[in-house]
């Protein structure tokens, strides 16, 4: 017992703050129907701001904490309360899109601002403290126990006794009471966001003494947060707190358990996702709060030019991209990563765009098939053809795999579980002898056979883009086939095509494995192209950036895919002065405006239509002139 | 209760004893009823009576505590809704349910080509030139006989809501089914088209020889497209008989009270 101790005090400690962190999550989450993805880049922008007051410009702590928490976690709660009120209407991937590319904006400009490296945060609370059958405990960490545990049970109390308290608790019971409590929603929403965001930067301000300040490293951590909602059930406030005690705890006590076996010392960090992907998994959906946002279809229809534009224009587009090597000189390189990204955006449209399918973890299926051509080539020895193609078929178990959740969950749930399987990827799978292994990295040399040599860049683009060919080709097919059509009918009406007779399961799983497909060549591509890759090229948060990136790019399967490629890959390398960083905020950003536009296209153009419709019926002087065009016979009803 | 049809009969959908319940809530207690083939029949009760969850049993996306559900002979108490579907039961529904991105066409035809589809992962990808000529005739023949033939190039997101009343309906038409559950299918239209959907609901059992069990609230269509009527109300079956007998019925005038005078509006 005496040797558990003090992992039981370190994570009791940090389990309060994941408990607190998550309390304010689910409270704006069921309070707006938004479930805040930046609600870590919340907690570490609140770490930086105090950084910045106490240690660069020597403000006292308690002035600086002042700044960090209460008033940034107001600001940011009005910032949240602005931008997803306008998103109210919108198919729940857009709303995840949008808080996604809050996050990246959040995170890029930490990045641009402050650089990416960590640094050490001051212990602004005492590390003095008492002695505890033998051990150690810091005042820091006492603390903190008692503000994670006095903040929730002061929200307690608010939302027992407060005339808005109560009108909010019933509203995160259920979100449809929202109408009936008398209260104006959009105070009583302004309020959870507030509270919310205050949480998160507080938890953000404890956890980072501890962490030391990495902003992608907070944000991850209260990320965390998310397994204590799973624990919750994404509505129940002191589960919710009791959840995060419960993961700091097995967390810190993992660390005890795995500190001897290095190849397992990723568990502990993935502890609270693993709780997430099995309550997910475990809970039966019906007692999972479901979400208020519609279905809508968002692939956008294909537009075909006449023969005598298109052909001209695809036989330019062709000479183009052949006599590329040709043009571009020493970019060429960047152009090589141009094809591999259309490989990936296409594999992640097909499953966003067309089947309505929300997936966070391509990033995986990428780095999977990177390790298996780096075996089959290495290891077995087959020629890189071969092993490009078994690597393709290879990832499709891992695409099966992920189907799993996405038949029992959709929208958010889905979002959340292939975002945990990423992590947990990243920090169980990678290091272990199926993929990366002790060296973190993987090699495949350059393919040499008949004529062709690909040692030289400009051979070796001509067989990526053989690849991004025959990828668009094959997309390009499905989307016509029937089950093109069937996904089109999944990502808006799954029960109605169960009603007709189809098994909907079947076709998730079909889809998924395409994608993973493609993902896994494109994975292999990536390795081949510089030889060798480490694991850190295969960070989750990538995935976050590849999704948000496609999104600016509208909803098409193949013409948003090229687009999203080379927005991603040319931008920064013909842009001068245009750093990763500030892609991140710039795409973040631009992440939130696209999603804002997509939930409000419905809006506008029936705005235009209702002008328009107004403008025709003072010509005919007829108030329903513009609306008079139906079936004969047959009156249009107002409902 | 009088002039129950022959509930052994396989020729249609059969419920028998059927019980459901929320948790703790009885919502469905002891209800049988059939719907044959070739006849639409009612089934009418206030708001809360259990008719929508009685529908969902019927097509397999509730589970019942006890009681069986046959179809067309077949006991599919255990089936789930696509097997039911193939078996020949289709169903629209009161929120409907159509692809807004897609046009009338499209929306109609995947009703049948979820049906050729099934659950086989080669037929989910592929058609075969056969199978596309069954979906494309089904497809016409259904645009035919809603009179969508002038929208059919439409999308689903511009029409109104009668319109898309009948594209459910067409769907649910094309996917060849011998017998249809509609649920609801009149609400949101006015009178003229309540009207004309009652005139395709009747030509169509006329034509194509299926049956349909008709959830609705609207007792003018009721009265006018029912051959044969079941009365819901808390959960149980009050009344069944020709509509002639449920509006002269004391019983369901009491069940109905306050919300609807049956006299006037069946008249």
């Amino acid at each position: 017992m005496r040797g558990l101790l003090p992992f039981l005090i370190v994570g009791v400690t940090s389990g309060s703050l994941y408990g607190l962190a998550g309390v304010g999550l689910v409270l704006s989450y069921r309070t707006s129907g938004v479930f805040n993805f930046a609600h870590g880049a919340i907690a570490a922008a609140a770490a930086y701001i105090f950084f910045d007051l106490h240690v660069t410009h020597g403000v006292a702590w308690p002035l600086a904490a002042l700044v960090a928490v209460p008033l940034f976690g107001v600001i940011s709660g009005l910032v949240m309360e602005q931008v997803t009120r306008r998103l109210v209407g919108a198919p729940e991937a857009v709303v995840i899109v949008a808080t996604l590319g809050l996050l990246l904006g959040i995170d890029g400009y930490l990045f641009v601002q402050f650089g990416s490296a960590s640094r050490a945060f001051p212990d602004f609370l005492p590390t003095s403290g008492i002695t505890l059958s033998g051990v150690q405990v810091s005042y820091a960490k006492m603390v903190s126990i008692a503000i994670g545990g006095a903040s929730v049970a002061g929200l307690y109390a608010f939302l027992r006794m407060s005339r808005l308290g109560v009108a909010m608790r019933a509203v995160v019971d259920d979100p449809r009471l929202l109408g009936l409590t008398g209260m104006p929603p959009v105070r009583v929403r302004t309020v959870a966001w507030m509270v919310g965001c205050t949480f998160a930067a507080l938890s953000g301000i404890l956890l980072a003494p501890t962490l030391g300040l990495d902003a992608l490293l907070l944000t991850m951590l209260v990320v965390q947060a998310f397994g204590a909602t799973a624990v919750g059930r994404f509505s129940n406030l002191p589960l919710t707190y009791a959840g995060g005690l419960g993961i700091g705890i097995v967390a810190s006590l993992t660390t005890k358990y795995v500190s001897d076996k290095p190849s397992l010392s990723g568990l502990p960090i993935s502890v609270p996702f693993i709780v997430l992907v099995v309550v997910l998994l475990a809970v039966p959906v019906r007692k999972l709060p479901s979400s208020k946002l519609a279905l809508r279809g968002l692939v956008a229809r294909r537009r075909t030019l006449p023969m005598p534009v298109q052909a001209p224009l695809l036989l330019a587009g062709a000479a183009g991209l052949v006599m590329l090597p040709h043009i571009v000189g020493s970019k060429l390189p960047v152009w090589i990563g141009t094809m591999i990204m259309v490989t990936i955006f296409a594999s992640l449209a097909l499953l966003v765009w067309t089947s309505g399918q929300i997936s966070l973890c391509q990033i995986s299926f990428a780095a999977f098939g990177a390790t298996t051509l780096s075996r089959l080539t290495n290891g077995a020895g087959l020629p890189w053809g071969v092993a490009l193609l078994l690597t393709g078929v290879l990832t499709v178990p891992l695409g099966a795999i992920v189907a799993i959740p996405a038949i029992r969950l959709s929208g958010l749930y889905l979002a959340l579980t292939t975002f945990g399987f990423a992590v947990v990827m990243q920090n169980v799978v990678y290091g272990s002898e199926l993929m990366f292994g002790r060296t973190v990295h993987a090699t495949v040399e350059r393919p040499q056979f008949w004529f062709l040599d690909a040692r030289d860049d400009v051979q070796f683009y001509y067989v990526v883009l053989a690849v991004a060919v025959a990828t668009c080709l094959t997309l390009a097919l499905v989307n016509r086939s029937r089950l093109g059509r069937l996904l089109r009918g999944l990502a808006e009406s799954p029960t109605m095509l169960v009603t007709n007779g189809l098994n909907t399961n079947t076709l998730r799983l079909i889809v998924f494995c395409i994608s993973a497909f493609f993902s896994g060549l494109a994975g292999g591509l990536m390795v081949t192209q510089t030889s060798a890759l480490t694991a850190d090229t295969f960070q989750p948060f990538q995935s976050l950036l590849w999704l948000a990136v496609l999104a600016i790019c509208g909803t098409r399967l193949l013409g948003s895919s090229v687009l999203a490629a080379g927005l991603l890959t040319l931008a920064p390398a013909y842009v001068s002065g245009f750093s990763a960083e500030q892609q991140t905020l710039a795409f973040g950003l631009s992440a939130v405006v696209a999603s804002i536009v997509v939930a409000n296209t419905g809006r506008l153009s029936d705005f235009f239509r209702r002008v328009a419709a107004d403008a025709a019926g003072r010509r005919r002087r007829s108030p329903v002139g513009a609306r008079r065009e139906t079936v004969p016979d047959m009156a249009v009803s107002h409902p | 209760m009088t002039g129950l049809p022959d509930t052994s009969a396989p020729s249609g959908l059969a419920v028998a004893d059927l019980t459901v319940s929320y948790g703790g809530n009885v919502a469905v207690e002891g209800v049988s009823f059939s719907a044959p083939v070739g006849v639409i029949t009612g089934l009418i009760g206030p708001n809360g009576a259990g008719k929508t969850t009685t529908f969902n049993v019927c097509s397999g996306l509730l589970r019942p505590v006890s009681g069986s559900v046959t179809l067309l002979g077949t006991d599919v108490t255990a089936k789930n809704p696509a097997v039911r579907a193939r078996l020949g039961l289709g169903r629209t529904f009161q929120r409907m349910e159509l692809c807004h991105a897609l046009t009338v066409r499209e929306n109609i035809a995947l009703g049948r080509e979820s049906r050729v589809a099934g659950g086989g992962v080669l037929r989910q990808i592929f058609a075969t030139p056969e199978q596309r000529r069954v979906v494309a005739e089904a497809t016409d023949d259904a645009l035919e006989s809603c009179d969508l033939g002038g929208l059919s190039d439409r999308l689903v997101g511009t029409l109104s809501t009668g319109q898309r009343r009948l594209v459910e309906l067409a769907r649910v038409l094309a996917g060849g089914y011998r017998l249809l559950l509609l649920d609801e299918p009149s609400s949101g239209l006015d009178d003229e088209e309540t009207h004309r959907f009652g005139e395709i609901l009747k030509d169509v059992v006329a034509t194509r020889g299926l049956g349909i069990l008709l959830v609705e609230h609207d007792m003018a269509l009721v009265m006018d497209v029912c051959q044969f009527l079941y009365v819901l109300d808390f959960g149980r079956l009050i009344f069944s008989g020709t509509p002639a007998e449920t509006r002269a019925s004391d019983l369901v005038r009491r069940a109905y009270l306050g919300e609807i005078d049956l006299v006037e509006t069946g008249a």
